[in-house]
Formats: C-alpha cells, sequence, structure tokens
C-alpha cells in the first residue's frame, strides 16, 4: 500500500484577506506526481506558495504524513519538502556543485559545514541530473537547462518526501523539457517522493502526470486522471480556446 | 591565503608602528616595545600603538560591515557609507557631542557608540523604506548617497555654529580620522567590534542560505524575518563602532569585499566574513599611513585616503556588472 505523502482539504488561498483559489482538495501518494494546470493568473503559483509554507493559509488544512503544516516547525518543514521556483537566483562565484550543496542546509551544524555524508548525497544528486560535467563550473555560466537541472538536484539534495516545482519547464527548449520531466518521473518513482508542479505544457502534463488538477475562475474547474481531464472539450473550456482554433492547432 | 593575510596585517601594523613624524629607528622603536622607557617608547605606546589597533580594529569592523549590507540587499556597491548609514550615525553624534558638551561634559566612548548606532538605525530605516519601493541597486545607491548629503549638510550647520571648545575636535571628526585615539578607546573599541565580529560568524550559515535569495533560503528552513534584523543590526553595530571613533570613513566596505572575493575566488561566508575582516585592517592601516605620513606635518582626513582607493574598484564593479547584464 502507498502511502499518502501530502493532501490538501479546502483549502482557500490567496493574499491577505484576498482570496485567489479556493475548495483545493487533493491526495498525493508516493511516487505520484500532481500537475496543476491552468490559465496564467489562475493562482497557480500562490497554490503552490501556501502549499511549500511561504504563503499563510486563509481556509481548510493541508497534511504531510497525517501532521497539519502549521504544527511542522522550519527546520523540520526544510527536512521534508523542497522546492524549485521560478525566480531566477544568482549566486556570485558560486559553482554548480556549491549551489547542489546548499540543500544539505537543514542536516548540517551551527557553521553548516559538510560531512562525509552530505557529500555524498550532493554528488548522488548531482549525478541524477547528469551535471558531473559541469559540477565546478561557475553557476551563473551555465544554460537555462542546465540551471534548472541544478536547481532540482539542490531540491533532492535536502532529500524531502515531497517536490514542489513551479512551471520547471517554461524556459527550456522541448529538448531540455524532456530530459527534465524524464529526470523528475524517475525521481518520484525511485525514491518514492510526492510531486506537485505546475505547467503550461499540455502535452508533457497528460504524459507524465498520475493526476491533474485544472484551476481557473478562483476554483478547481476540473480533477482528475489525465484520460479525463485532456479531452478537447475540457481543454477548450479551461482556456477559452474557440473550437475552430483548437482544431487548427491541436487536431 | 589567510595566512598571508594575517602575516599582512602583522607587516602593516609593524609599518605603521616604525614610521611618522618623530624620527624613531627600527632598534628604538624594538626596545620601546620591549618595554624600555622613553621618548620613543611614549610614542609608540600613547600615540601610535592605538591608533594603529584602531584602524585594525575599525578596518575590519567597517569593511564586515559593507559585506553585511551587500548581502542583505543583494547588492555589491551597498556599504555603510554609500547607503548614508555613516552620515547618519555622524549626524547623531554630533548632535549627542554638543548637547552633552553643554551639559555633562565629555561624551563617553560607550555613549558615542550608542548615539552612532542610533544614527545608523535611522538612515538604515530610511533606506529600507526607499527600497520597499524600487528594486534597482543604483537607485538605492543614489538614495543613500542623498540621505548621507542631507546628514552632513545637517551635521555641517550644526559643527559651523556651535563653536564651543569642548567640541574643537568636533571638525576633525567630522571629516573622518584615526589621530588622537587613546588606548582606553581601543578597549572599547575591541569590545564592540569583537561583539560584532562574533555575531557575524555566528550567522555565517543563514547567510549562505540567504546568498541563494529569500524564498530559497525559507525553504531551507531560515528565520528570514531574524536575519534580515540580525543582518541590519550586526552592521550597524560595527559601522556605528567606526564612525564614533574615525567618523565617516568611506568606501571601505565595498571595496575591499569586493578585492577579497576576486582574491578567494569564493562568496563562502565561512571564508568571506574573516576574510574581509582582515583584509580591511591591512586596507585601513595602510591608507592612514599614507594619510599621515605622505604630506607630514599636515594630516590628510583618512577619507581622501580610502576614497582615492576605494572609489574606482566601486566603478570597476559597476562596469563588470553592466558588460554581465549585456552578455547575460
Amino acid at each position: 500500500m502507498d502511502k499518502t505523502l501530502i493532501s490538501a482539504d479546502r483549502l482557500s488561498v490567496g493574499y491577505g484577506k484576498r482570496v485567489i483559489v479556493n475548495g483545493i482538495e487533493f491526495e498525493v501518494k508516493q511516487g505520484e506526481i500532481l500537475t496543476l494546470i491552468g490559465p496564467n493568473g489562475a493562482g497557480k503559483s500562490t497554490v503552490l506558495k501556501t502549499i511549500a509554507g511561504y504563503l499563510l493559509r486563509l481556509d481548510g488544512t493541508v497534511v504531510i504524513d497525517g501532521e497539519d503544516t502549521e504544527k511542522i516547525t522550519e527546520k523540520e518543514m526544510a527536512k521534508r519538502l523542497s522546492v524549485v521556483l521560478t525566480e531566477r537566483i544568482s549566486p556570485e562565484l558560486m559553482t554548480c556543485r556549491e549551489v547542489v550543496e546548499t540543500g544539505r542546509y537543514p542536516y548540517t551544524g551551527s557553521f553548516g559545514l559538510l560531512t562525509e555524508k552530505d557529500r555524498a548525497v550532493a554528488e548522488n544528486a548531482i549525478e541524477k541530473v547528469s551535471m558531473q560535467d559541469y559540477a565546478d563550473v561557475d553557476f551563473s555560466s551555465v544554460s537555462d537547462g542546465q540551471r534548472q537541472r541544478v536547481m532540482l538536484a539542490r531540491a533532492i539534495c535536502q532529500e524531502p518526501e515531497i517536490l514542489i516545482l513551479d512551471e520547471p519547464t517554461s524556459y527550456l527548449d522541448i529538448h531540455h523539457k524532456i530530459q527534465f520531466l524524464e529526470i523528475l518521473r524517475s525521481l518520484a518513482k525511485e525514491k518514492q517522493m510526492a510531486v506537485i508542479l505546475s505547467m503550461h505544457e499540455l502535452d508533457f502534463a497528460e504524459k507524465i502526470s498520475d493526476y491533474v488538477l485544472c484551476i481557473k475562475g478562483g476554483k478547481i474547474t476540473l480533477s482528475g486522471t489525465p484520460d479525463k481531464v485532456f479531452t478537447a472539450e475540457k481543454i477548450m473550456g479551461l482556456y477559452d480556446i474557440p473550437e475552430k482554433l483548437y482544431r487548427k492547432y491541436f487536431g | 591565503m589567510f595566512t598571508l593575510l594575517s602575516v599582512g596585517v602583522i607587516a602593516v601594523l609593524f609599518a605603521n608602528l616604525f614610521t611618522g613624524s618623530a624620527d624613531i629607528s627600527v632598534s628604538d622603536a624594538v626596545t620601546a616595545i620591549l618595554g624600555e622607557e622613553n621618548t620613543a617608547s611614549d610614542i609608540l605606546w600613547k600615540i601610535r600603538m592605538p591608533r594603529a589597533l584602531a584602524s585594525l580594529l575599525l578596518g575590519g569592523a567597517l569593511s564586515l560591515s559593507g559585506y553585511l549590507l551587500q548581502t542583505f540587499f543583494h547588492n555589491p556597491i551597498a556599504g555603510p557609507f554609500v547607503l548614508g548609514v555613516s552620515s547618519g550615525a555622524k549626524l547623531i553624534v554630533a548632535i549627542s557631542m554638543i548637547f552633552s558638551a553643554s551639559f555633562f561634559g565629555l561624551l563617553s566612548s560607550a555613549f558615542m557608540i550608542i548615539s552612532a548606532f542610533v544614527g545608523s538605525m535611522i538612515s538604515l530605516g530610511f533606506v529600507l523604506l526607499v527600497s520597499r519601493k524600487v528594486r534597482q541597486m543604483s537607485m538605492l545607491v543614489v538614495c543613500g548617497v542623498m540621505i548621507g548629503y542631507i546628514c552632513s549638510a545637517v551635521t555641517d550647520f550644526l559643527v559651523t555654529f556651535a563653536d564651543d571648545s569642548d567640541i574643537i575636535n568636533l571638525h576633525d571628526w567630522s571629516m573622518g580620522t584615526f589621530s588622537g585615539t587613546s588606548m582606553d578607546n581601543v578597549k572599547v573599541i575591541f569590545i564592540f567590534v569583537l561583539i560584532g565580529l562574533v555575531g557575524t560568524i555566528l550567522i555565517s550559515k543563514p547567510i549562505g542560505a540567504y546568498m541563494l535569495g529569500e524564498s530559497y533560503a525559507q525553504n531551507m528552513g531560515v528565520n528570514i524575518k531574524l536575519l534580515r534584523a540580525l543582518l541590519i543590526i550586526l552592521s550597524g553595530l560595527l559601522s556605528a563602532s567606526v564612525t564614533a571613533f574615525a567618523g565617516p570613513v568611506s568606501f571601505v566596505g565595498i571595496a575591499v569585499p569586493h578585492i577579497i572575493r576576486v582574491l578567494f575566488k569564493t562568496s563562502k561566508p565561512l571564508v568571506m566574513i574573516p576574510a574581509c575582516f582582515l583584509g580591511g585592517s591591512i586596507f585601513c592601516m595602510l591608507c592612514d599611513m599614507i594619510a599621515r605620513t605622505v604630506f607630514a606635518p599636515t594630516e590628510l582626513s583618512i577619507s581622501t585616503v580610502t576614497a582615492i582607493f576605494g572609489a574606482p574598484v566601486v566603478i570597476v564593479i559597476m562596469l563588470n556588472r553592466k558588460r554581465g547584464e549585456i552578455n547575460g
């Protein structure tokens, strides 16, 4: 029996008093991938940030391992959940390896010195994303696709049970998109992690997800397995695409 | 690399002891250091030694304060001088000096530092308000410089009209100088700077995480609000110690951390913090030596010298940034 790692119930998210999306419900088991899709500005990032604990939720619950996330300490949370965000980082004079190693933060002592084990975990994470050849290159001089893989390695270096990614493939070309999602898929299986991500590439979302949530107009309009969600009518409705145009580009 | 810096600090310290307007031969100096009492030993122990030690400690403090502000703002040209922090401290110290001179006599060292700290916090408060509105690093610096000018103008105004014999040193001090430091001052400086240095080393781990941006740091379990508050308080404390004793000293806070980054080719906080401190010590002692010897017996203000060496570094950083933006 695969156990549920993270779930949400009647979750409502937003800033201050302004509700952006409400009535969010989901459940992600070990090794599963949940994908959020929906038009720009629908609130996918807000949902992800709330799940990760950056934003205070407005109502409802998020439960990790049977524990409400608001009761989990920051440090404990860091060991269970890690993120790949849309914001671009520009650390000065850090190699890719050093960026990955920052993922060990919750495990190191008060001065952040790395032990043999920490280094081994980081090395392993670098291998998982096939960045061995670039490990000692300055982070600011590698390509977008490579950066994104480094950020993924950093996230898995944190050894989380849950991985949250906000549009991780948006700036990548098709080769790198496929490569990135392949890595993600195999990681979820191999490490038995629960993965929640948002993306715009519907064709890929259909292939990689176990479960899909469609967000639009402040609520979940549709949820289910990819074969139920990815039908022409539903996608046209979600993104407000006229049928003629849909046929022209997808038909 | 660290050995090199430490040796550098000691070498420059001795160079400072052996140079000056009074001609003291190296052998005289050595016997004076070893404890023989004569004019040479008086000059060494009462004038040169405290001054050299003060510039050693304060130089390190200034450079570290700059490093902390750069970390806080994710901005390589932030520093206590360009952000107006030094000038704010100067203003409040001047006010305290004038008022206490007429009411209580001379100020104690600790009270000077506290006044300077209050001043630093007030101008940093303004800079923080501005930084919420503007994200561009150049605008932030422009605002800081403007705050600095306003504070300096008010200070000059006060100094001009408060022509009291008690504050005769105020004018020299407001230009920035290490002269007139006593061994007692050095003890107080040592305590404050030590607190600042140890505090900074203790938060080196979260600083490392903060370099990846606030969201990622938060994801690693860093308490962002606490860290930001500590960064501001520690950098304010360090630069306040400097301003209280030496007046505003320009550009050390930007130039030294940059040079250290280039030399060590890393930005790891655990390397940067001690290296910045030592580098700042060397830089300030050298500049002070130049300030008091080149046109002896006339002394230059320390900021004149640090600006000559420090400002070009800032220009280089700006140019590199621009190029980086175009290529990247």
